[in-house]
């Protein structure tokens, strides 16, 4: 029993030395100061016009959650609420791709009207998305009389690509970008049964953005959320 | 029957009920912030498009049931209230001997509807895409624009729990695309945009003109006498 019990701590330690790591690099580039203040909010859009990708939801609602979090956090308003309001302004073939354009729309009264009950600062459009470079190994499965059981090697790359562009609503100027770029491998070894060992490529891309973003906003303020892994 | 033929009988139901996928798109469809045009729209829809639904025919992929018919009707009873001062739904298309009271009638019709799954695309994405046909006819059935529209939409795999969960987003997504596009571009065809300016409202029907003519004088046009009942018009986009 002792050495049962001996052999799963082994184990369990062996997967978490063995855990896939993701390497994260976020780049900033400021061509202004943020004044955000308290009351004020911001928004949150994923770019969605692209026919290859579409910026996933939970990469936006992940990056506004941890921005929101704490007693530094910002006010973000939900993307899906923002485009409801605002429809169909803020579609995927009607988002305003320059700030020229937001200006004339801003020019209709009913629209600044709900940007301003909402005290929007900043529109920030988040772009890019996460997908899987490269694969290999196999594993195959079988089942008999006797039972069941899995043998082989499996392993993937993944990679991250956001950029967040800060447009200053107020001011009607851009006031800077933030990118991150995050890159992983996974594996899943089986014998008799898989075991996943998985980068959190995106949950990572996510995190540093996050952070990125608010000390952005707010530079003097801290972030109740943890750094990349 | 033994053991092991129930246990291949079950595998081989589940499987082939996995070649199935049956979805009655659903959502919440927001009503779009724009003007109004100062007219008054019928609404006929064919019973082909307000129950419409999409049926896979290939053998090659899987056997998808996609009713979509009772959810456009949705996404259009926001919108086109939205765009015009009054709309009234119609139960047949007008005819010179029996003309219609609204201005303009508006019947649309699917073309075409498809679907991609990642699997067969090799992106990321679930995507729907529909043809349209908006037709609009004049108040005596006569056709005065056959628009054809595309609609699309589109969601990521990573985001959705099922297949039908995922093509359902696609499906409101293509659909909120086709209420933006048409309250947005309608006024821009060609044939529609002539129309608006061959019957543009008097300006004594808006009630928030100033008034140059003697209120108690009798009303020279329908429009004047709408002015007077209180009718509100508004510039188009």
């Amino acid at each position: 029993m002792k050495g049962k019990n001996l052999l799963y701590c082994s184990a369990l330690v062996l997967m978490a030395a063995l855990s896939a790591c993701t390497s994260v690099t976020i780049d900033e580039y400021r061509q202004g100061t943020s004044h955000i203040v308290a009351g004020d909010s911001v928004v949150l859009l994923g770019r969605r016009h692209s026919s290859d990708y579409e910026t996933e939801p939970d990469l936006v609602n992940c990056i506004g959650k941890i921005i929101s979090a704490g007693d530094s956090g910002v006010n973000v308003v939900g993307e899906r609420e923002f485009t409801d309001q605002l429809y169909p302004w803020f579609e995927p073939r009607t988002a305003p791709m320059s700030m020229k354009r937001l200006d004339q729309i801003a020019e209709r009264k009913e629209f600044a009207n709900v940007l301003e009950n909402y005290k929007i600062s900043y529109i920030i459009w988040i772009d890019g998305n996460t997908e899987t470079t490269s694969s290999s190994g196999s594993i195959g499965c079988s089942i008999g009389a006797g039972g069941a059981g899995c043998f082989g090697f499996g392993t993937w790359d993944k990679e991250s690509d956001y950029e967040a562009t800060i447009w200053d609503y107020k001011n009607r100027k851009t006031l800077g970008t933030i990118s991150a770029d995050a890159k992983g491998t996974s594996y899943m070894p089986a014998i008799v049964i898989p075991i996943p060992l998985i980068a959190r490529v995106q949950a990572n891309a996510c995190k540093g953005m996050a952070a990125q973003l608010h000390s952005f906003l707010k530079p003097n303020a801290g972030i109740n959320a943890p750094g990349p892994q | 029957m033994n053991r092991t033929a129930k246990i291949f009988t079950l595998i081989s139901l589940i499987w082939l009920a996995g070649c199935e996928n049956s979805l009655v798109v659903k959502g919440n469809f927001p009503a779009p912030m724009i003007d109004k045009l100062p007219h008054t729209l019928g609404v006929y829809y064919e019973p082909e498009f307000s129950e419409y639904i999409y049926k896979e025919k290939s053998e090659d992929r899987s056997m998808w049931t996609i009713t979509a018919g009772p959810a456009q009707v949705d996404v259009l009873s926001k919108v086109l209230p939205k765009m015009f001062t009054s709309v009234i739904p119609v139960n047949t298309l007008p005819s010179p001997e029996n003309p219609s009271q609204a201005e303009l009638i508006f019947s649309p019709r699917i073309d075409e509807f498809q679907y991609a799954l990642p699997r067969e695309t090799k992106v990321n994405v679930f995507e729907i895409w529909i043809k349209y046909n908006m037709r609009i006819y004049n108040a005596a059935g006569q056709l005065l624009a056959d628009w054809l529209m595309t609609a699309y939409g589109k969601t990521p795999t990573a985001f959705m729990t099922s297949k039908e969960e995922a093509v359902n987003e696609a499906a409101v997504m293509a659909l909120r695309d086709m209420g933006a596009t048409l309250s947005l571009r309608l006024p821009e065809v060609p044939e529609i945009k002539a129309w608006l300016v061959d019957h543009k409202p008097n300006p004594l029907s808006d009630p928030n003109a100033p008034l140059t003519q003697d209120p108690d004088a009798p009303p020279a046009s329908a429009s004047l006498s709408k002015a007077l009942t209180g009718t509100h018009s508004e510039e188009g986009l």
